[in-house]
């Protein structure tokens, strides 16, 4: 039985009876579609480096702590954000 | 996941299962469920030294002699014996096995301690790249020493202090440094701590923290002391600056002959960093100068001398550039949870690079607790170079001990004295939980009192303290029982034991002492 998995022994011959064999004029089906970017604004930049972060995830938090306690608030929102009711790690703005 | 517990189902299913990603040491790990110290050998004819504990790499078992002046080193090897008939099995072992040459063979015995000092039993580190160990001798500690050259009151004082830096493989010392009159912690390795190549000692008595280096050629190096000055050329500058002001203080020089040169009208520098920052603090926290005085006159100037009598009492390196001091009243003592009511302490993250300091907290801050429960493993702060820490049951890498922490935090009382209770152990000690597989909370259940991670002496029961499967059959695998096999004769006496594991083999020792003078008994609980 000629199909795509040629003639591997099989528990039951009649397993894979259905499959047909690839031939040219399916293969062009079975490709998928390719899809190419219209624009270049998501490149990154020439010079990128990735590179992992040199401290920890613990130092990190530390630090943004740290910075946010260091802005200088805004007269408006002092009212609203009390500092000692902030519990949880703010995300990074 | 392996379906059946029995091991030769396990090994093939290693053959052909790829673990999922980055799980392949915990998948690994899982045969420890099968491979178990159930067999012991009750009280081993051994030397009588006082066992110390395996190096993380299972390489040495380190020991000290009963006088505290020499150290013993011995290297770990296993049982071996043959036997010709069908069924070995049913036999016992033969006599040979209770002997503890059978297990460890002797490499070198090394004096350490000259005639008046002795070696800290409590203390040692080890630096696993170079196979390096790190041991201290002291002489003995003077109390109610007096407060001369810049040091604090109310600290001891010990004459001599010594590290020794010594090559585990062939007990050679390489390095030595030297403390004069001066008072680190050395109990539990609690005032040093090595991180990499990096140790950091802390002088107590004049409150600095020195920062040395471990080179591979062996030799301690001292890289900054960190206390009365920040920067290394703070000095020089200080220096340079005071010889101007000589001849104006010429007459109060004569009189005040003791004080040092630059006088103590300054500050620390570590103190001054922390002042200026908590006053930076406070300062941008309002926009209004009449409020910013306001607030500063209550939080700072208020507290003003509490700050200025704050002194570190215990450092941990958070990675090569941050340090994490402790800070605290000098009532305070360093040992930590049964003060943290009535002492205020605080805790400072300290850049050696910048000598800035980065964050201070109280240690009942909320934030700082939410960081210990969440990232308590980067507290421990792990070297490159010794992977097996990463795997070390905490609450921020096991479920279950993050389960347990959780019921503790529910059942206590009230929450601030539950965060005070848990930063207390900040900082951690350095090389204190071992990385043996059996305290492994995702595959044992033990009672945590009784024996544990962490290299305590515990209070020992009769009973034998049993480790329990966590998966699926659930059952008991094996039980450790410390002392004599028929239990001792003399129920009222106090007996404290310690266990040592070995870090991979299925070995492990248990000590049990009762008063000083008797000799200890040891077990040997390994895998028949």
């Amino acid at each position: 039985m000629e199909s795509v998995l040629g003639n591997w022994p099989s528990y039951d011959p009649h397993n894979f009876s259905q499959l047909r064999p690839s031939d040219p004029s399916s293969s062009s089906k079975m490709t998928p579609a390719t899809y190419h970017p219209t624009h270049s604004k998501t490149l990154p930049p020439p010079d990128q480096v990735i590179s992992t972060e040199a401290k920890n995830i613990l130092l990190r938090h530390i630090y943004q702590h740290a910075e946010e306690k260091l802005k200088p608030k805004r007269a408006a929102s002092e009212n609203l954000l009390p500092e000692h009711g902030c519990k949880q790690p703010r995300v990074s703005s | 996941m392996y379906r059946s517990s029995n091991i030769v189902a396990r090994i093939f299913d290693r053959q052909i299962c790829t673990p999922a990603p980055g799980t392949s040491v915990h998948h690994a790990r899982r045969f420890y469920e099968n491979l178990v110290p159930s067999y012991t050998v009750y009280e081993v004819e051994c030397p009588d030294h006082s066992f110390r504990k395996f190096t993380d790499d299972g390489q040495y078992l380190i020991s000290f002699s009963r006088n505290h002046q020499e150290l013993i080193v011995f290297r770990p090897r296993w049982l071996s014996f043959s036997c010709n008939d069908e069924d070995c099995d049913k036999h016992d072992l033969p006599s040979k096995a209770k002997k503890f040459d059978s297990f460890f063979s002797q490499l070198y015995c090394v004096p350490l301690a000259s005639c008046n000092e002795l070696i800290c039993k409590d203390f040692f580190l080890y630096m696993e790249s170079n196979q390096f160990g790190l041991f201290a001798t002291s002489t003995a500690q003077i109390h109610d020493a007096p407060a001369v050259g810049g040091a604090v009151h109310g600290v001891p004082s010990i004459e001599k202090i010594t590290f020794h830096l010594l090559r585990l493989e062939d007990g050679e010392i390489l390095d030595k440094k030297v403390f004069c009159n001066d008072f680190v912690n050395l109990t539990h390795n609690m005032g040093v701590f090595l991180y990499d190549d990096l140790l950091a000692i802390v002088s107590l008595r004049y409150q600095t923290i020195h920062i040395l280096q471990i080179r591979d050629s062996g030799n301690l190096v001292d890289v900054r002391a960190i206390g009365e000055f920040c920067r290394e050329d703070d000095e020089l500058f200080l220096n340079s600056n005071a010889q101007h002001q000589l001849p104006g203080n010429h007459i109060e020089n004569h009189i005040h002959q003791d004080q040092p040169n630059l006088g103590h009208s300054f500050l620390s520098g570590i103190k001054q960093r922390l002042l200026s920052f908590i006053f930076r603090g406070l300062w941008n926290e309002e926009r209004d100068d009449t409020l910013r005085i306001q607030r500063l006159r209550k939080n700072f100037y208020f507290h003003f001398q509490d700050y200025v009598d704050l002194i570190i009492w215990k450092v941990q390196f958070l990675d090569r550039h941050h340090l994490l001091i402790k800070f605290g009243s000098v009532d305070g003592g360093p040992q930590v949870s049964r003060n943290a009511d009535h002492h205020p302490a605080f805790v400072a993250v300290y850049n050696m690079d910048t000598t800035e300091i980065v964050s201070f907290y109280q240690n009942s801050a909320d934030e700082l607790y939410l960081l210990f429960e969440q990232f308590c493993d980067h507290f421990h702060a792990t070297s490159r170079n010794s992977m097996y820490m990463n795997f070390i049951s905490s609450h921020s890498n096991n479920i279950h001990a993050l389960e347990q922490l959780r019921s503790i935090k529910d059942k206590a009382s009230s929450s601030s004295q539950f965060v005070k209770k848990m930063l207390a152990s900040l900082p951690f000690s350095c090389q204190s939980q071992s990385p043996s597989p059996y305290f492994d909370q995702s595959l044992f259940r033990f009672d945590d009192k009784l024996i544990s991670a962490t290299d305590r002496h515990r209070q020992s029961t009769d009973h034998p303290i049993k480790f329990i499967l966590r998966r699926h059959p659930y059952s008991l695998k094996f039980k450790i029982k410390p002392g004599p096999e028929a239990g001792s004769m003399d129920g009222r006496a106090k007996k404290i034991s310690s266990f040592l594991f070995h870090p991979i083999l299925p070995l492990a020792l248990s000590v049990q002492q009762t008063l000083f003078l008797q000799p200890s008994v040891v077990n040997i609980h390994f895998r028949r």
